[in-house]
């Protein structure tokens, strides 16, 4: 399959990156691991006059802990590298693991954490982890920098709040408190190299090991034009102890933020119902975890 | 325009002149001759054209050729030691894990990169790091045993 | 212990190294100087009318050295099926599915030839289309080909015994519906090809394709080439599966736009023409009845079929007929009737595919036994025992089980799985579920009727004598053929499989009807070992004459010549050959006379050492219409047990264990047999829970990606307890018969007799994806 024709920029500053973005802005496409752009030239869907790597600014792959804060992941960092990463694993969890859900083992080598984002497509593995884990994007373009959190930055199929001469550059996570777990679950129809039918990412705080959920945040995928917030079935969960009465009753909520779609992969009937489950089984791995959480 | 670019490939310092829009499966191919990584869908979907870059295995048809400068590309007519064959080569022969043979070599990457991390894998990890190359004649199971057995080959090594 | 020195045992693929290295050449591999690229105009719609094309633009752009359409290429029928020559090598009056030819341009690069094809203007005139079969049927609907009304392709009606009368004589009568859908090969490697004509006018055709000599006299029957003047060589070939049994527009293409341009051209499909050239699986509507006594003994069987044919023919005749005829075993049956219909759509030909036309109603019907012994109160395994054939029986539709070991495998699948502890026994979404399957070992006639033989081999030795080249037109295309035949080879004449060297896939070196229909090891198979046999025979009796020792007191073993068993007095044939051989490094030694100084000598007495075979069955089958499609010299079966795990929540089902028996006669190779086992069952494993080929309202394919089009991974696919049941077929070379299509039977109906008896719930439709599984759960529920 053949690439259509465009200009190749390679930026090694980020300075650089910025400048080119500002000048080319609305003609060109960002390549970071280009599992998705790449694909998407090929495919004729988008015909960029050019293209700028961003593989080459140094800074962009690194995953940065803040003391006990938080952790700041750049926008370059693969799939696999959140796969693996120890921290990550241990206290962000459903970045880990929707990291290890993305395609298969050589696109998670190149597939970013930024590009996924940004691409913003409804059924992708990392905007739910992101979503309950509060992340705050930080945008930078030649003049400006702004922080957008995740929870707002998608408006719909293919379309983030982000400019064309704006630069993704890196993802902020604070630590979630002490007694808190989290998961991500998907359902495609193969074990993997998958897009998603239904996904769902869940961060559950609780008072101690065996107290009640204190905090509860649901995020779900593949489900409405953009990835969503089951607020209503969070505000459900707090103050409860967790069970499994009470997960099925998150997962009917959580049904009801929801508008999906009927298409080859799956019927708008199915998801819902498939919504539900899903909620549930993530809430209760988000509450093991918790139930397990070591300082 | 095209872009000079320099990059190791098997061990040794290669100099091309691509257009941007080629991708480094097509530079392998057509440029160096190197025919080992296959063309089976050119959108990531099959294994095919998995070539190890940096130490990673990588869909060469996802990555462009100009993003391969100064970088080291392995593909599997670099596996065999000068005639030599890898272990992972041999064990694959011997298992009869090849039939049409058109995913044996992204798969004997994808192997090779599983194992230089993880020379002792489970069977799932196995499973799961050629999970992404499609194979339609084997159903997997002699590939598998392929890979397990090379597993015993390199520790038998270390040990002697 | 087996007599075999190299039959039977587990020998490295000759192939293997080629392949493990990256030097094995495929069809896209390959570069000439001066080759152009060709690329294919194909229709954006699925119906219309063709008022006009204009090339004239793209002739002119720079780069382009031809372009060809009906004009040029004439408007040759051709198809698979003489009986249904249906296609033109391009569309001239109008197209019928998106992906219909239209044009070819050669350009000096791809992206050259790409660009082009923008440039070819084509004016239609929009036809109302009809994508589904049944409505295909329907009175008033859009007709795709004039000369076949109500877009009937094809029709089967056939009866054996009455069976009506026998059905209304059960105890017990059920029904059962199935319906599959269009899948796609998958192979791994896209049809690619180059064509180049020399200046005698002869055409060389270097091409992925199943069957070499097909194609040769396709392409030279629409080419209006002489047939002497096509060679068609196959390089390796990444998998074929059925869709690669037929020449293509690809083929047709690249050899006119090489005749055009006078260089070699080159032609690769992506992954999406692929999908739009298709020829794979159809899509089957199966109603099917079956009456059995209370003794459960299986007494008459009613099966009517549609099938999907799109377009054009491409296989279908063939196919229709299967999905009859491969119902009549592996069980007795009284009675049996059935009724096809095979229907045109405005969407990509189906054609043949592992298992052709047998596999769907294989899973209507062996789902149907499952459901009669339910009833009946039988297990599924004893049920199929009391029913089951036997070596030398006679299917109702005169199929000759020459050979058959399906009680053993049967016996050996319950015994393995250890069916007895688990059926019945398992919780709530676990299930255990089994079936059986047969097929052909070679289509009993060729595609087109002649007397021709199926297979001639000629075997070759070096002139040192040590080394034999067995020359075949046989397609290695990943299931071993060439293995295969360097084993007969070795075997028979009595020499190390590493002395065996193989070309084949080359019409220019012998006649081979080519890899389809599981036909190569018996075939071949047959060919090779006559060939062999008859170079043994050259050669013992020049050592006879003079050793002055009746020839057949000579045999050979390992490479060497024993006299009556033992080393003989051969000292003077040795000088003389160390005597000839001065300064050679490999003097041949030890206590026994060589294969290499026997042939020699040989040599020194007749010139060439050449051993020809050749192979074609006897005549086959009953004197009824359409009995030559299922006949074969010999019936490979299987049985398999499926062991699932369903999520009751979500209906995704995993498959925890599969275990398979098949009967292939002999296993000449035993881990290449393994290997067809277990690629069968993906195949069926993949086909049963995802595959689907999907199109939009406008006829358009969906999912033409290997993304999209789901074929199982590493991690969908457990692995498989395989057993070997050796039959010793009295049809086949050393025994030996089929195994790379009848494993695939019956693996959909045991995931689904296992989904059954996880869930309680029937699936009728496929692929049985979570969805589907999760309503019917629903469904079920509810009732």
């Amino acid at each position: 399959m053949l690439l259509p024709k465009f200009e190749y920029h390679e930026p090694t500053t980020l300075e650089e990156a910025l400048r080119l973005l500002s000048e080319l802005g609305g003609n060109a496409k960002v390549l970071a691991g280009g599992t998705d752009v790449l694909v998407r030239m090929k495919q004729k869907i988008d015909k960029p006059s050019h293209v700028i790597s961003i593989a080459r600014v140094p800074g962009l792959d690194a995953i940065t802990p803040r003391d006990r804060h938080g952790v700041t992941v750049g926008s370059g960092v693969t799939a696999a590298d959140l796969a693996r990463h120890e921290l990550i694993r241990d206290r962000f969890t459903p970045l880990a693991l929707a990291a290890g859900r993305l395609g298969a083992p050589m696109i998670r080598n190149r597939a970013t954490i930024g590009g996924n984002l940004v691409n913003a497509r409804p059924a992708a593995d990392f905007p739910p982890a992101c979503m309950v884990l509060n992340a705050i994007l930080k945008l930078k373009s030649a003049h400006d920098e702004r922080e957008v959190p995740v929870n707002g930055f998608f408006r719909g199929p293919g379309d983030a709040l982000i400019e064309p001469h704006e630069l993704l550059v890196s993802i902020n996570f604070e630590t979630p408190p002490p007694w808190s777990g989290g998961s991500y679950v998907k359902l495609g129809a193969r074990k993997t190299l998958e897009i998603s039918m239904v996904n769902v990412a869940a961060l559950v705080t609780l008072e101690s090991a065996d107290g009640p959920i204190t905090a509860a945040r649901i995020a779900l995928g593949a489900v409405a034009p953009t990835p969503v917030r089951a607020y209503a079935a969070e505000e459900l969960l707090v103050g409860k102890q967790p069970s499994e009465e009470l997960f099925q009753q998150a997962g009917e909520t959580g049904v009801g933020m929801c508008s999906p779609i009927t298409d080859h992969r799956g019927t708008m009937e199915y998801r819902c119902m498939m919504i539900e489950v899903l909620t549930k089984r993530a809430l209760r791995l988000a509450v093991e975890q918790a139930r397990a959480w070591r300082p | 325009m095209k872009r000079i670019i320099t990059l190791t490939v098997n061990g040794e310092p290669v100099e091309g002149a691509v257009e941007p829009n080629r991708t480094l499966l097509s530079f392998l191919r057509e440029d160096l001759g190197l025919t080992g990584a296959k063309h089976g869908c050119g959108l990531g979907d099959c294994g095919a054209c998995t070539v190890i870059l940096d130490g990673k295995p990588v869909n060469s048809c996802l990555v462009l050729a100009v993003q391969a400068d100064g970088r080291e590309v392995l593909t599997i007519e670099g596996l065999a030691d000068n005639g030599k064959l890898h272990p992972i080569q041999e064990a694959f022969i011997e298992t009869g894990a090849i039939q049409c043979g058109f995913c044996s070599p992204g798969m004997i990457l994808s192997a090779k990169a599983l194992l230089d991390e993880s020379p002792k894998p489970t069977e799932t990890e196995i499973r799961t790091a050629i999970s992404g190359n499609l194979c339609r004649c084997t159903g997997y199971q002699k590939i598998v045993e392929a890979i397990l057995a090379a597993a015993g080959t390199a520790q038998g090594k270390e040990v002697s | 212990m087996s007599e075999f020195r190299v039959l039977n045992t587990r020998a490295a693929r000759l192939d293997a190294p080629a392949k493990a290295t990256g030097r094995a050449k495929y069809a896209d591999d390959l570069a000439m100087p001066g080759m152009l690229y060709g690329a294919i105009l194909q229709s954006p719609l699925a119906h219309a009318k063709i008022l006009n094309i204009d090339t004239s633009k793209a002739r002119k752009f720079p780069g382009i050295r031809a372009v060809v359409t009906a004009k040029e290429a004439g408007l040759v029928k051709y198809g698979v099926s003489p009986a249904r020559y249906d296609e033109t090598l391009y569309a001239h009056e109008k197209v019928r599915y998106v992906g219909d030819e239209i044009a070819a341009v050669a350009a000096v690069d791809p992206a050259t030839a790409q660009e082009a094809l923008d440039l070819i203007k084509v004016d239609y005139e929009e036809l109302p289309a009809v994508f589904d079969m049944f409505e295909a049927m329907k009175e008033g609907a859009p007709q795709i080909h004039d000369e076949f009304p109500g877009n009937m392709n094809a029709e089967v009606h056939q009866e054996f015994g009455d069976t009506e009368a026998a059905l209304a004589a059960c105890d017990l009568v059920v029904h059962h519906t199935f319906l599959n859908k269009r899948q796609d090969a998958a192979f791994i490697e896209p049809h690619a090809c180059v064509a180049v004509f020399d200046l005698d006018g002869k055409l060389t055709l270097h091409t992925s394709t199943q069957v070499p000599h097909y194609v040769m006299r396709t392409v030279a029957m629409v080419l209006q080439i002489p047939v002497g003047n096509v060679r068609v060589v196959k390089p390796y070939v990444g998998g074929g599966f059925g869709p690669k049994c037929e020449a293509t527009p690809l083929e047709m293409s690249a050899a006119l736009l090489a005749r055009h341009t006078g260089k070699p051209v080159k032609i690769t499909y992506s992954r999406e023409q692929v999908f739009l050239h298709s020829r794979a699986r159809h899509q089957f509507y199966a109603e099917m009845s079956l009456g059995v006594k209370q003794d459960g003994t299986m007494v008459a069987l009613k099966n009517k079929a549609i099938l999907d044919g799109g377009a054009y023919t491409s296989f279908g005749i063939a196919t229709v007929y299967y999905s009859g005829s491969l119902l009549g075993g592996p069980y007795k049956l009284k009675a049996m009737k059935y009724d096809g219909q095979r229907v045109y759509t405005n969407k990509p030909a189906c054609g043949a595919q592992r298992g052709h036309g047998g596999v769907a109603h294989r899973a209507a019907f062996e789902q149907l036994l499952d459901m009669a012994a339910e009833k009946l109160g039988f297990d599924p395994v004893e049920m199929r025992l009391r029913n089951i054939m036997t070596r030398g029986d006679m299917t109702i539709n005169e199929l000759d089980m020459s050979s058959l070991g399906m009680k053993e495998c049967v016996e050996a699948v319950r015994d393995v799985s250890s069916w007895e502890t688990k059926k019945g026994k398992l919780p709530k979404g676990k299930g255990i579920g089994m079936a059986c399957g047969f097929f052909v070992s070679g289509a009993g006639y060729p595609i087109y009727r002649s007397d021709t033989y199926h297979s001639t081999v000629v075997i070759k030795l070096s002139e040192d004598g040590g080394i034999a080249t067995v020359l075949t037109g046989s397609a290695e295309i990943g299931q071993g053929s060439d293995t295969t035949m360097a084993m007969i080879a070795a075997e028979t004449l009595g020499i190390p499989l590493e002395n065996v060297r193989v070309v084949s896939g080359d019409t220019d070196l012998a006649v081979d009807l080519g890899a389809y229909s599981s036909r190569q090891t018996l075939m071949t198979g047959h060919a090779t070992k006559e060939a062999a046999e008859q170079l043994r025979g050259q050669i013992a009796a020049v050592l006879a004459e003079t050793m002055g020792c009746d020839p057949s007191s000579i045999t050979f073993r390992d490479g060497v010549v024993l006299f009556d068993g033992g080393p003989g007095n051969f000292e003077k044939l040795r000088s003389l050959y160390i005597k000839e051989h001065r300064g050679w490094t490999d003097p041949p030694g030890g206590e026994y006379l060589t294969f290499r100084e026997a042939a020699r000598l040989a040599y020194l007495k007749l010139g060439s050492m050449v051993g020809t075979g050749k192979y074609k069955p006897p005549r086959l089958g009953g004197s009824y219409k359409g009995a030559a499609v299922g006949t074969s010299p010999a019936y490979g079966c299987s049985a398999q047990v499926v062991e699932v795990t369903v999520d009751l929540e979500t209906g995704q089902i995993t498959v925890d264990r599969m275990t398979d028996a098949h009967d292939c006669g002999l296993a000449i190779n035993k881990t290449q047999v393994e290997g067809q086992m277990h690629g069968s069952l993906s195949m069926g494993l993949g086909e049963c829970l995802f595959e689907e080929v999907k199109f939009d309202s406008r006829g358009r394919v969906l999912n033409p990606s290997l993304g999209e089009y789901r074929i199982p991974t590493a991690l969908d696919m457990p692995n498989v307890d395989t057993i070997l049941v050796e039959s010793n077929e009295p049809n086949g070379p050393y025994g030996a018969k089929e195994v790379g299509e009848g494993a695939i039977m019956p693996t959909i109906p045991a995931i689904l007799n296992a989904v059954y008896d996880a869930t309680g719930v029937r699936i009728t439709e496929l692929p049985c994806s979570s969805e589907r599984l999760y309503m019917a759960m629903k469904a079920q529920e509810k009732k």
